[in-house]
């Protein structure tokens, strides 16, 4: 007797996406898991921070000759800028503690949760919790 | 037995048919939606130093356990992966189960900071951040969950700060045997990788060259994440899900280069956590050192710190009360997935809630 199903086709496509990616990914890890592979790769990324770093220091000199900053010095005065907004944000959470120590210390320390709770009595298994 | 295909139901052409009106409307708005709103449950900074992020969760139940406990995040990514969407956060549920959580969380590093090495994570930044914990809680004793790299940073603290103020620790999907690592140990292998030339040159890994190491694990997941959304655009939940996740995997950090370098010698050439042989700030962290009870929770497919590479910790800590839990799932599905909701949180929670009295 022939067995009637009903396709799924929502199903089928989920299925379908799975087994594209599990078998796109077996192939090109063990494409990409040979020691070949692996050399090549790192040869090609050698060349180019050889190439980055002469790209970096020819940009920088001739920078410095139109006497202009380099990405370096902005990314530097960018960083500075950030820093003091930081220094600026720490100051001011310092002052607003220190405020509401003054202003409020007593009911502060009430709105602190008490450190006293122990684990419930009744355990469920890991597997029966929801 | 054969099988026969029959036609769809009049009652299955109309779920499609409303499916397909809902995935071109839904589908507009999804591609004009603004960057998914992560990290939601309410913080207060505490102590920030360059890369450095401590937060605290401000409590959420009338009484808490007394230790407080700290995620350690992993370096390479944004710790709001335990935070991702209300619902779907780990914070959250550890709030409500009474813990006081605070996260050691990182921004990426500046260029000044290129010369952090390994030993300023868990010689300084940890216990830091521990100094810090211990004055707002007011308590001497912490707990730590470690996650990924993070759970290596808390081990190399824990071995090698051993009258410490630690108490508990668990350490999620912490790779421990570099030898296991799969194809991240051949592609980044000392016969191929110029660390030293790259860092260099470059001073700070950028985060592209981090993101690209993860994905090429995987070279398929991003198409297939793309397809099954399309699939799913009617389903509210999974897209809301779908658009947290890829905000979190997008935002890959670039890392500190002395820090990198020292990973990669230590840790993955010369597999010295397994080996028992980093060296950090003078010390040698030596698993066996650590006696406190631990628990390491393990995800069976996971691609990045593989099962084989995570479950060496067992063997190697010192410590008596131990416990490991292997779930199936992935190395980010273990932490904010369904299986986390299910079986990963309470399993902490119950495990850490009755050693944090």
């Amino acid at each position: 007797m022939a067995n009637e199903k009903r396709p799924d086709p929502s199903q089928q496509f989920s299925e379908w996406i799975t087994q594209w990616e599990r078998s796109v990914d077996e192939f090109s890890n063990k494409l990409m898991g040979t020691d070949e592979f692996a050399k090549s790769l790192n040869q090609m990324q050698s060349m180019q921070l050889e190439f980055q770093k002469k790209m970096n220091e020819m940009m920088a000199t001739q920078l410095a000759n139109l006497n202009m900053p380099s990405r370096e010095e902005v990314l530097r005065i960018n960083e500075e800028v950030a820093n003091l907004d930081r220094r600026l944000d720490r100051i001011e959470r310092t002052l607003r503690q220190l405020v509401d120590h003054l202003s409020d210390a007593s009911s502060t320390e009430k709105q602190k949760p008490s450190r006293t709770k122990t684990p419930p009595r009744t355990k469920k298994k890991p597997s029966e919790a929801s | 037995m054969s099988e026969r295909l029959l036609s769809p139901t009049p009652g299955q052409m109309r779920d499609m048919m409303e499916k397909a009106i809902q995935r071109g409307t839904k589908g507009v708005k999804f591609i004009n939606a603004r960057a998914a709103e992560v990290g939601l449950t309410p913080k207060e900074l505490i102590y920030d130093e360059g890369t450095l992020k401590l937060f605290h969760y401000l409590p959420q139940a009338d009484e808490i356990y007394r230790i407080p406990v700290i995620i350690v995040m992993a370096t390479t990514n944004k710790g709001y992966l335990f935070d991702l969407i209300p619902g779907q956060s780990m914070v959250e549920y550890l709030l409500q189960e009474g813990f006081d959580v605070y996260m050691i969380d990182w921004d990426p590093p500046q260029k000044r900071e290129k010369g952090l090495r390994l030993e300023d994570y868990t010689h300084r930044f940890i216990p830091r951040c521990i100094e810090e914990v211990q004055r707002e809680s007011g308590e001497d004793d912490v707990n730590i969950i470690g996650y990924c790299q993070g759970g290596v940073l808390s081990l190399i603290y824990a071995s090698t700060h051993t009258d410490g103020p630690l108490q508990n620790l668990v350490c999620l999907t912490t790779p421990i045997n570099f030898e296991e690592m799969g194809l991240t140990r051949t592609l980044s292998s000392e016969d191929h990788m110029d660390v030293d030339k790259m860092v260099d040159t470059l001073g700070i890994i950028p985060a592209d060259f981090i993101e690209a190491g993860f994905e090429i694990l995987r070279p398929a997941q991003k198409t297939a994440g793309q397809m099954r959304v399309w699939d799913q655009m009617w389903n509210d939940d999974f897209v809301r899900s779908y658009r947290a996740f890829n905000r979190w995997s997008e935002e890959t950090l670039p890392l500190a280069g002395e820090y990198f370098r020292d990973c990669t010698k230590q840790l993955n050439w010369a597999n010295g956590l397994y080996n028992g042989t980093v060296r950090v700030g003078g010390d040698v962290a030596d698993l066996s050192n650590i006696k406190i009870p631990l628990m390491a929770v393990m995800a069976e497919h996971d691609h990045i710190a593989t099962y084989g590479a995570t479950k060496a910790l067992m063997e190697l800590v010192g410590s008596e009360d131990k416990t490991d839990l292997v779930l199936k799932g992935g190395h980010v599905s273990i932490i904010a997935g369904p299986n986390a909701v299910r079986r990963m949180w309470p399993a902490v929670n119950e495990w850490l809630g009755e050693r944090s009295v």
